[in-house]
């Protein structure tokens, strides 16, 4: 026998008798030394008694022995050879020094494992060590660039993850017996707020001590916008506060000013006292967005003397301005059906918060005693003035401005023509004190509306048809039904109107269009206006030369056609007007508002053509705009037949960018805004967190040291597993001669004291 | 909104008339309003006594146009349910002295029509019935043309009664009922009945006599008519304007 192949034994029984055959020999066996006992109780010398119970009970004792059939089973074992991990961190945070005026973080740990390295390689007689660089995630890495100094680049740190990862996986069967983690313990995963009950569990789960070295010792200067709280969209015109938490450390007794910029312009500031001890403040930012749209907002804080990181001094986010309602403005000259008819459809759409003033009373009527009625001054001042702004629309219906003098309306006309300038939006609807009946040709409306009025003239109280011009075939406003044919067939089927101010279109180059002429009123050799729009600055007008667009809904409806026009028309009219969104043929959209830095903005341009269908074959581009309305970055597509094209554009850096996409052939270009994220989590907060590191070397435990300062703390590690890894031999020691002899020695040796004593 | 300033008061709201008077810049009449943009009543024919104050709807637009901003037809036109032209109307006018003969399917479906369709009626009991006679007759009728809007006293604060003029009583050649009744659609109301005879205190002679004396209450119960009627004029055009907002401190201010 080979005995140096085996290096273990253990005992064994070798019988082919089943277990509870044994059982009952031994039962057997009992009983017989206890019968023995019981029929020796007579025996009063002790000496007789004794020896003949050794007998019994030894012989008892050697029947089993030999029916067990006892052997010495020699094995053959090893000690596996498990794995030990080290673990350096190489997020970004490792680039900022160990202390101020220190190496970086990342240096410090490579020499802490280079001048460690012999102590390391002599795990190697216990444990194969394995080198990892982790951050994000976790991946192999060289020693020798290890012991250098890891390139600190990963974008986030998850310590958890890292050591999840290389417990369970990396391809190997073997077991880890114990990790060793070198890092700042600036976490922002699943440890990112401490080590809680949970993350706690999940290390023990891993069974091996994990042994810590923290690296780094007090968090640099920096003041960082940490956070950002704000809805995803506002309402236009209501305050929206954005709630930012700005963390300072290492500075005290210093006022910051803290700035809301969109797209450059700042919006909201606020001034903050920083104090000693305290390093998160929070600010809000209240302001209240004066267009809607998608834009880019940034908080910034300004970079201190001493900033480690200035990245994270700013932080960008996109947030929707969008209407809560429109505002719409009506003021009527006098009670008619056509006001009536078009307060009506604005009050029952609860889009639409409208607000109304009808003037009531002329200026020679009698209606009696003040105190009777319920007529209210009418706030020119008001609703010219200071809340003329407040409005998306204003609706002039047969509203004149002249016969109140003492109210001095055309003081506000100017007003009015500004706020349609900046962005606002005007619609004038005819009757017989509107445009040139008004003369409202001599005031500064005339300015901005899409019609030239011929003041002194009187309107024409002709029934008339009207139709629709190359333009108003285009055009959302007068689009009642899908389809230049059934459009056309739509606003032929509609009734004739009864009167039409008398109006020249505009000439070429001033954004005017007339979509609606009649043909039956000639002006200076031409149709007259019926419906115009105009672009005028950054607002829009409407004209409407007519008192009698209700019979387009109300006499309609007696010949069984509804009002489904009438209110097509405005619904339109009124969404052109205030720039509705969905009413733009050009739409851009990113696929998401903020992304990563280096990675691709992926730009969504949906094209529509005139007749407001999709626009395939359309090329179009798009560009990104830097917040100082540099173009950065510039695309172009072609749109497929559902008129939708896509591109991908790469942003230069972190910032706010806006998105103008522009279709070929002019027209107005989409816009829309992206952010690339500036400061992720590793430049957002800085300071090391030997805590951390500490809580689970003592959790798991692990051992643990402090750089600088410190050095390799001694590893705990795991005891390798012993395994039975092939040969195996039983060595019988139940069959000697002797076992047998002595049996029958005892048994013959009862029964001869028995015969001598008298028991038989 | 808050009320208006200074310059917005009555004094200066008249003052600004009488400027804009003196200035003649737009004299009343001078600028030629069509027919077309005026309102004018439709007077419904049926085959009772349709027409039993028939000076009733002129002297209304007389008195709307002295009295408030809105410019009438010298008459009310008559107009069948059942031809073509209702909806050039849509205010109607319904009234009778007697019993009614029912109305056809067609004229109810055309009625029904041009009330969900935003129209308004009026309608006027002259003969002073209560539970006869043409009451009996109008309320079958306006049962079977909105029989899913049954006829309701009108509130003593629903906005008719603030519409121009602030009312607390009603008014009419004879007072059968102390409020007026109405069929809602939509939150609106599309048709309004008086029994009161509201055309008999209407009613004036071409040489200037009031045709019927106003019983119980005089004088002052027909003002109220005529109060009334152009509150409904101006609540036909205007419908629930003195519900807004802006309106209401003014007129709590009045009423208290």
């Amino acid at each position: 026998m080979d005995g140096a192949a085996y290096n273990d034994w253990r005992l064994t029984v070798l019988t082919p008798l089943p277990a509870w055959a044994l059982a009952l020999l031994a039962l057997a066996a009992v009983a017989a030394v206890v019968l023995a006992h019981r029929g020796l109780r007579g025996e009063q010398r002790r000496g007789r008694r004794a020896a003949l119970l050794s007998l019994r009970a030894a012989s008892a004792v050697l029947a089993l022995f030999l029916l067990a059939e006892p052997a010495v089973e020699l094995l053959q074992t090893a000690r596996v050879r498990n794995r030990f991990a080290v673990l350096v961190d190489a997020s970004r945070s490792m680039g900022f020094p160990v202390e101020p005026d220190g190496p970086s973080r990342s240096a410090a740990a490579g020499k802490l494992l280079s001048s460690a390295r012999a102590a390391l390689d002599r795990l190697a007689d216990r444990a194969d060590v394995e080198w990892w660089a982790f951050g994000s995630d976790v991946a192999p890495a060289d020693p020798a660039e290890v012991t250098k100094g890891i390139p600190p680049r990963a974008g986030a740190t998850d310590i958890l993850g890292a050591l999840k990862g290389v417990a369970s996986g990396s391809g190997s069967t073997r077991r880890l017996a114990g990790a060793l983690v070198i890092s700042d313990g600036a976490d922002n995963a699943a440890l990112a707020d401490g080590l809680g009950p949970e993350a706690r569990a999940e290390l023990r789960a891993l069974g091996v001590p994990v042994n810590a070295v923290s690296v780094g010792r007090s968090a640099p200067k920096d003041l960082a916008i940490e956070r950002v709280a704000v809805d995803d969209f506002a309402f236009v015109r209501n305050t929206v506060t954005v709630e930012a938490t700005l963390r300072a450390r290492g500075f005290a007794d210093e006022e910051v000013r803290v700035v809301l910029r969109r797209e450059g312009a700042v919006v909201a500031s606020a001034t903050v006292k920083l104090e000693r001890g305290r390093d998160r403040y929070t600010v809000p930012l209240s302001f209240a967005p004066d267009q809607t749209g998608t834009f880019v907002f940034t908080v910034a804080a300004p970079v201190l003397p001493g900033e480690v990181v200035t990245e994270n001094n700013s932080r960008s986010f996109v947030l929707r301005v969008i209407r809560d309602r429109v505002r719409v403005l009506l003021v009527a000259g006098r009670p008619s059906w056509d006001v009536r008819f078009l307060r009506g459809l604005l009050k029952q759409d609860p889009n639409v918060d409208l607000v109304s003033f009808f003037i009531l009373r002329s200026n020679q009527d009698d209606p009696g005693p003040q105190h009777e009625l319920s007529l209210i001054p009418f706030p020119v001042q008001e609703i010219f003035g200071e809340q003329l702004r407040t409005f998306d629309a204003v609706v002039f219906v047969n509203f004149a401005y002249a016969p109140y003098r003492g109210l001095e309306i055309e003081r506000y006309l100017p007003n009015v023509r500004d706020y349609v300038r900046n962005g606002g939006a005007l619609a004038m609807v005819g009757g017989e004190q509107s445009f040139g009946d008004g003369r409202y040709g001599e005031t500064p409306l005339a300015d901005v509306l899409p019609v030239s009025p011929i003041d002194g003239t009187s309107m024409s109280e002709v029934e008339t048809r009207f139709r629709l011009t190359p333009e108003g075939k285009r055009h959302p406003v007068t689009s009642l039904v899908p389809g230049d044919g059934p459009n056309e067939t739509a606003w032929s089927g509609l009734p004739p109107v009864s009167a039409v101010n008398l109006t020249r279109p505009l000439p070429p180059g001033t954004g005017s269009s007339v979509l609606l002429d009649v043909p039956g009123v000639q002006v200076g050799g031409a149709p007259a206006p019926l419906v115009a729009v105009r672009e005028v600055g950054q607002g829009r007008t409407l004209a409407v030369t007519t008192d009698a667009s209700w019979r387009w809904g109300f006499l309609a409806a007696e010949g069984g056609q509804g009002n489904r026009s009438y209110i097509r028309f405005w619904n339109s009219a009124l969404r052109w007007l205030v720039r509705d969104p969905g009413l733009a043929p050009l739409q851009v959209e990113p696929d998401a508002p903020a992304v990563e830095p280096g990675a691709p903005v992926g730009i969504g341009i949906s094209a529509r053509g005139p007749d407001w269908g999709p626009a395939a074959g359309k090329r179009v581009s798009a560009e990104l705009v830097a917040e100082d309305g540099r173009p950065v970055a510039r695309g172009e597509a072609v749109a497929d037949r559902d008129g939708m094209a896509r591109l991908e554009l790469v942003p230069p850096g972190p910032g706010a960018y806006k998105i103008v996409a522009r279709g070929e052939g002019g027209g107005e270009p989409a816009t829309g805004a992206v952010a690339v994220r500036g400061a992720g989590p590793e430049d957002a907060d800085a300071a090391p967190r030997p805590e951390l590191l500490s809580a689970i070397a003592e959790a798991t435990g692990g051992r643990f040291s402090a750089l600088p300062g410190g050095s390799l703390p001694e590893l705990a590690m795991a005891d390798p597993e012993v395994v039975e890894i092939g040969r195996r031999k039983a060595v019988p020691i139940w069959d000697r001669a002797w076992f047998l002899g002595a049996l029958a020695l005892t048994l013959a040796g009862e029964w001869v004291l028995r015969r001598r004593w008298g028991y038989w | 909104m808050p009320s208006g300033p200074r310059l917005a008061t009555r004094r200066s709201f008249l003052g600004g008339l009488a400027a804009a008077l003196a200035a003649a810049s737009l004299p009343r009449g001078a600028r030629a309003l069509g027919d077309a943009s005026r309102l004018a009543v439709g007077h419904v024919q049926h085959g009772g006594n349709w027409n039993p104050r028939p000076s009733a709807l002129r002297r209304l637009g007389w008195e709307l146009t002295r009295r408030t901003s809105i410019e009438t037809t010298n008459d009310a036109v008559p107009v069948r349910l059942d031809r073509a032209g209702l909806h050039r109307h849509p205010m109607l006018y319904l009234a009778g002295s007697g019993a009614m003969p029912p109305l056809s399917e067609p004229e109810r479906a055309a009625l029904r029509r041009h009330l969900q369709y935003g129209g308004f009626l009026l309608v006027d009991s002259a003969d002073g019935s209560d539970g006869g006679g043409f009451d009996a007759s109008v309320r079958r009728e306006l049962a079977k043309v909105l029989p899913s809007a049954p006829l309701q006293p009108v509130p003593r604060d629903h906005v008719l009664h603030k519409s121009f003029y602030l009312l607390d009583r009603q008014g009419g050649r004879v007072l059968v009922k102390p409020w007026m009744e109405a069929q809602a659609l939509d939150g609106r109301l599309a048709v309004v009945y008086s029994q009161n005879d509201l055309g008999g205190a209407w009613a004036r002679t071409e040489i200037g006599d009031w045709e019927y004396p106003c019983t119980p209450g005089g004088e002052p119960q027909r003002e109220t008519a005529i109060r009334i009627g152009v509150n409904l004029a101006m609540y036909a055009l205007c419908t629930d304007y003195k519900d807004d907002a802006v309106h209401l401190p003014f007129i709590m201010r009045r009423r208290s």
